[in-house]
């Protein structure tokens, strides 16, 4: 540091080390998951309270073994299964740097990926398979792959069915 | 006056430009090349973006990027492995299964999908952006639902760190896909197929490192276990191919020996002190696998 303003140094650590504190007091936990639920008591028979989505901030009040007493954003209160949750912000879709290559490739990803999202194969992957010779059986295949979804609410009653995450016991 | 100006441009974008090479830092290339475009000097912007391209290469791979890579290997891997076994009801098994546990894995915005390939072989593969396969064999190996996300979770795990792209940029390939990017699909559809031809080459042929295959084994046990599964089973999984596979490293050329697999899921499982919780749910894989296979 400035070894001519040892003061001012020493102001902007002891500031960094307030602000580390004051997080790890409040503590902020992040969704990690898809899509968690927020329910109104500490089992997943409690009604839900809040649906959040990765990356959803929640503030801590307590904690009790696998379930965790928070508070949303939007201030509602409830519980939310542990393994739901992180300590850190998860990076979710593409980070900086990822951002900055595609730029620098000089991406025009507006035609290529025009059937993107909505279903089935991108029209690169396409003109791949054209010019590999895949069959059209096997596009088929690839394109079915793409395109097939299954609801959130299926996943939680399999999940249920087989008292698995935030159904165990 | 002018003159000068563009001329100490001109140097601090070199400076900075070299600086972005060594440092690998893309941000200050590309604030040379706003300060360049700022200014007026559209020419000296343009050579500052022309060694981005050469950086470009080196940057990371964006999911629209990494989307059509995914699907170019997915349609490789089903050409070569007999095609997508037909059998709606258990693909929708393996897919709520895998689903579930990518659920909690820790790259859970993006889609990940499941196909059953028709073949014989004891085999499972991951192309990028989420296209997991396991073959017919495979699952007929498998005797419960944990073991089955264990080995899901395996190949997720392989997503999660996009262990794929990472051979790919580092192959002497890239700078093909440098000079072009994205758009090298469309412009340069050769050089795209070469990229593609080669990671695929790693994926069936080579095989990954080993130190890959090894952090995929100790995601796939967490992964699995997140959601519930007992962590066990994976060891019960890898036993069993160990004894129909041996060590010979001749006859699974693709993958590290099972016995150092084997240490690394115990290791995983004591110093992650993931829960023996004793789901396998044996019978809800029976049932839809039952005629199935
Ligand atoms: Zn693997």
């Amino acid at each position: 540091m400035n070894r001519r303003h040892p003061f001012l140094a020493s102001l902007i650590f002891m500031a960094a080390v307030m602000t580390i504190a004051a997080t790890a007091f409040g503590e902020t936990l992040y969704v990690s998951a898809k899509s968690a639920q927020v329910r109104s008591g500490k089992t997943s028979l409690d009604p839900v309270v809040a649906n959040l989505t990765l990356g959803d901030s929640l503030d801590v009040i307590s904690r009790n073994e696998r379930w965790l007493h928070v508070r949303t954003a939007n201030g509602i209160q409830g519980w939310i299964y542990a393994t739901y949750v992180s300590p850190s912000k998860p990076a979710g879709g593409d980070n900086e740097l990822a951002a900055l290559g595609k730029g620098f490739r000089r991406t025009d990803t507006s035609g290529v990926t025009a059937s993107a999202g909505a279903r089935g194969l991108d029209k690169a992957s396409e003109s791949y398979a054209h010019r590999a010779g895949i069959t059209q059986q096997h596009r088929d295949a690839v394109d079915r792959m793409t395109a097939s979804k299954i609801p959130d609410e299926e996943i939680q009653a399999f999940l249920k069915a087989g008292r698995l995450g935030e159904y165990a016991e | 006056m002018r003159n000068k100006l563009s001329h100490r441009l001109f140097m601090t974008g070199l400076a900075l430009l070299a600086a972005a090479g060594l440092a690998g830092c893309a941000e200050i290339q590309q604030a040379a090349e706003g300060v360049a475009r700022n200014s007026g000097n559209e020419r000296l912007a343009k050579t500052i973006r022309g060694g981005g391209t050469l950086i470009g290469g080196l940057l990371p791979i964006g999911y629209d990027e990494e989307r059509i890579i995914g699907q170019a290997i997915a349609l490789q891997v089903v050409a070569r492995y007999g095609g997508v076994y037909d059998r709606p009801d258990l693909t929708r098994y393996v897919n709520l299964v895998g689903r579930s546990v990518a659920l909690t894995c820790d790259r859970s915005d993006i889609d990940y999908r499941f196909a059953i390939l028709n073949h014989d072989s004891i085999n499972a593969f991951a192309a990028p952006a989420g296209y997991i396969f396991v073959t017919r064999g495979l699952l007929k190996t498998i005797k419960n639902e944990a073991e089955l996300a264990a080995v899901l979770g395996h190949e997720i795990g392989h997503v999660t760190q996009r262990h794929i792209l990472d051979v790919i940029q580092r192959s002497k390939q890239i700078a093909g896909v440098a000079e072009a990017g994205l758009a090298y699909a469309k412009t340069n559809p050769d050089a795209f197929k070469n990229v593609i031809d080669g990671a695929v080459k790693t994926l069936l042929d080579e095989g990954l490192d080993q130190s890959k295959e090894l952090e995929s084994d100790r995601l796939g046990v967490i992964f699995a276990s997140r959601v519930g599964y007992d962590p066990a089973a994976y060891e019960t999984f890898l036993t069993r191919l160990r004894t129909l596979k041996g060590d010979d490293p001749a006859l699974f050329k693709t993958h590290p020996d099972f016995s150092s697999r084997l240490s690394a899921v115990q290791s995983t499982i004591s110093e992650q002190k993931l829960p023996a919780t004793g789901i396998l749910l044996a019978d809800r894989f029976s049932r839809a696998a039952s005629g199935a296979l």
